[in-house]
């Protein structure tokens, strides 16, 4: 049995959850809200979305799960 | 931690009114998805949670970084965070007190000084503890206090979360209830301790990455804390709400109406020490830990990460003075009048710079604060109530097996009983404050017992029994005097101009130093145990293990000296 630990599952929902918060900031990039939030123009949707995505990324492939001795 | 109570109360919302927050697809499936994983793990680790170690305590294999990490997370609710943030709104800086001096030294305590005999007396648990230093009628009366205390608690928790969720977002009560009961249930019934402690640091990082952008934009939004300083001052017309210590000569010159010997000793000293080297909540993610090392870093790396909190918690609440285009203002004002309250600052403060996706992040992040507040409350009486009080009581010579089968069992009904908590308080929410006034009355005499156990060896098993008693028994009594005179205050705080706040510091005082006396005074009139039984369990009576860490940096004592110095700064810099 392969186990998994605790950082696997972190890295995991960080790199998805950063795929969507990404996407989900490009689109708004393209098509600009009704009512947008403050500082809007800084568009940190993509680039925390992408900091998350990458973090996760990087635990995801670094705690990948391994076979038990 | 213990101020919960007064802040839980204040969610309550009579009118109507629309949601803070209106979600879209994305932020919903942010939201689905962490339910999905949380379930996931919790089948996941059923399969390696089938003995009362693996059940109870995880195995006792997890690293410092995981322990420690869990250890602060324990104690980071979303409703702590939501009500702490509108403390800071309402008192300023002072509201971070709760987070410096009511935590770091009390944890760097427990690594360095605690953590040893907790982990080489091998106990399961706080009242296991005490068993072996105080004997069974001071581990029985300790157990049945926490374990009753702890069910209940995770139904207010529950409760909360329900009534925050149907502010914030609208949801109704019985869906919020009932869908946080299950995904509990499920998980920690699976996968016990471990599982907790999983969703536990899952929740920590959410807390971060969901909550950390907000005082990023806001400093960006005013333009650096220098000009926030200048605002808020401005705004507020008093220069305290920026410094932690220069407004708390006397009662009267700060907003919280306390004064620095009630946060030095009550706070810092008693209740902070109570709670983080007491409550068995935090203290059983220390005792997972896969040895000593560990065990004694875990206290210290949360330490590190617990400093760092008020940077999410409180600076959004004085951003909050110095953007928001209106003025939040006390429950009963917002109640009477559909204004904003102090505690929907932090929710605000979301909507404020949040767009979709990251406003999903954020509600999940105060999601998976309530639930694995939840978690951990269920799996210490869980723990508590196998070993404490149902394997020392009513069946001592079950097998492992049946234990793990009672923990589980155990697990369930807590879960029950939660839910009923959660429907009673519904009807009749004084229940709240009661319990919570309840459970505060046993942190403070608690750390005087258990200290003076562990380093006093003249301490006896009757002298432990009546301090505790005696110093509980304190705390309710005074907490029914202000009660039934709210004037007694100015004799429990020691000054006409007290406020609250400063009611509880000083009965956590009161009460702890009458535990304490009266452990000595019983001590010194009855038989001392042998020195040869208090092996492992007394300072000076035990011959700790040596520890070679390889390199200097390794050792715990250099970080925990490490922390305490950027505590000290900290405090220095925001004087």
């Amino acid at each position: 049995m392969r186990e998994m630990s605790i950082w696997f599952f972190s890295g995991v929902l960080f790199l998805v959850y950063g795929i969507l918060i990404v996407a989900a900031g490009t689109y708004e990039f393209f098509h600009p809200l009704l009512h947008p939030p403050v500082l809007n123009h800084l568009h940190a949707s993509i680039w925390w979305g992408a900091a998350m995505a990458v973090a996760g990324l990087v635990y995801t492939i670094r705690f990948w799960p391994q076979r038990k001795p | 931690m213990i101020q919960l109570a007064s802040l839980l109360a204040l969610f309550q919302v009579s009118a109507p009114r629309a949601s803070l927050v209106r979600l879209n697809g994305v932020d919903i499936a942010v939201i689905a998805i962490y339910f999905a994983i949380v379930v996931f793990i919790g089948f996941y680790l059923k399969g390696i949670s089938n003995t009362g170690e693996d059940f109870f305590m995880a195995g006792r294999e997890m690293t410092a970084w995981i322990a420690g990490l869990s250890f602060v997370s324990a104690n980071l609710g979303s409703l702590e965070l939501m009500g702490w943030a509108g403390s800071a709104y309402q008192y300023g800086i002072l509201a971070a007190h709760w987070y410096w001096i009511g935590a770091i030294p009390a944890m760097l305590f427990l690594g360095i000084i605690m953590m040893p005999f907790y982990y080489i007396s091998k106990v399961n648990s706080v009242p296991g503890y005490l068993n072996l230093r105080y004997g069974p009628a001071t581990r029985g009366l300790s157990g049945i206090t926490f374990a009753f205390m702890t069910v209940l608690m995770s139904g207010i928790n529950m409760y909360a979360m329900a009534l925050v969720m149907k502010v914030v977002l609208g949801w109704d009560l019985n869906f919020s209830i009932w869908l946080s009961t299950a995904t509990v249930a499920l998980y920690v019934i699976l996968g016990g301790l471990r599982s907790a402690i999983f969703n536990e640091v899952l929740q920590f990082l959410l807390i971060w990455a969901g909550a950390l952008l907000v005082p990023i934009l806001g400093l960006i939004e005013v333009g650096g804390w220098g000009k926030l300083k200048t605002q808020i001052i401005h705004n507020m017309g008093n220069a305290h709400y920026v410094h932690l210590w220069q407004g708390l000569g006397s009662f009267s010159t700060n907003s919280m109406g306390v004064n620095w010997i009630g946060m030095v000793f009550g706070l810092g000293l008693v209740i902070s020490f109570g709670y983080w080297t007491t409550d068995f909540l935090v203290v059983q993610r220390v005792l997972s830990a896969h040895n000593l090392r560990s065990a004694r870093m875990a206290p210290i790396i949360g330490a590190g990460f617990k400093m760092c909190i008020p940077f999410f918690v409180i600076l959004p609440g004085l951003l909050a003075i110095s953007v928001l285009p209106f003025h939040l203002v006390p429950q009963s004002v917002a109640v009477a009048t559909g204004q904003h309250s102090y505690n929907e600052v932090l929710p605000l403060m979301l909507v404020r710079y949040c767009g979709p996706g990251l406003l999903g992040l954020g509600v999940t992040a105060l999601i998976a604060g309530f639930m694995s507040g939840m978690a951990g409350n269920v799996s210490a009486f869980s723990t508590v109530w196998t070993y404490d009080i149902y394997g020392a009581f009513i069946n001592k010579k079950a097998s492992d097996e049946h234990y793990v089968k009672m923990g589980r069992w155990s697990m369930f009904v807590g879960v029950l009983i939660s839910v009923g908590t959660a429907y009673l308080v519904q009807h009749a929410a004084s229940i709240m404050d009661y319990v919570q006034s309840l459970f505060s009355f046993f942190i403070a005499p608690l750390f005087g017992t258990v200290i003076l156990g562990m380093l006093w060896k003249r301490a006896t098993k009757a002298g432990g029994f009546w301090g505790l008693l005696a110093g509980t028994c304190t705390a309710i009594g005074l907490w029914e005097w202000v009660r039934l005179d709210p004037t007694a205050l100015r004799y429990v705080a020691l000054s006409p101009n007290a406020k609250a706040m400063a009611q509880d510091l000083y009965r956590a005082l009161w009460s702890w130093l009458v535990c304490v006396i009266v452990t000595v005074i019983i001590s010194y009139c009855t038989q001392p145990r042998p020195e040869a039984e208090l092996d492992g369990l007394v300072y000076g009576a035990t011959k700790l293990p040596e520890e070679h860490d390889e390199h200097w940096y390794q050792r715990p004592i250099v970080w925990a000296g490490v922390i305490a110095a950027v505590f000290v700064v900290i405090n220095i810099y925001f004087w």
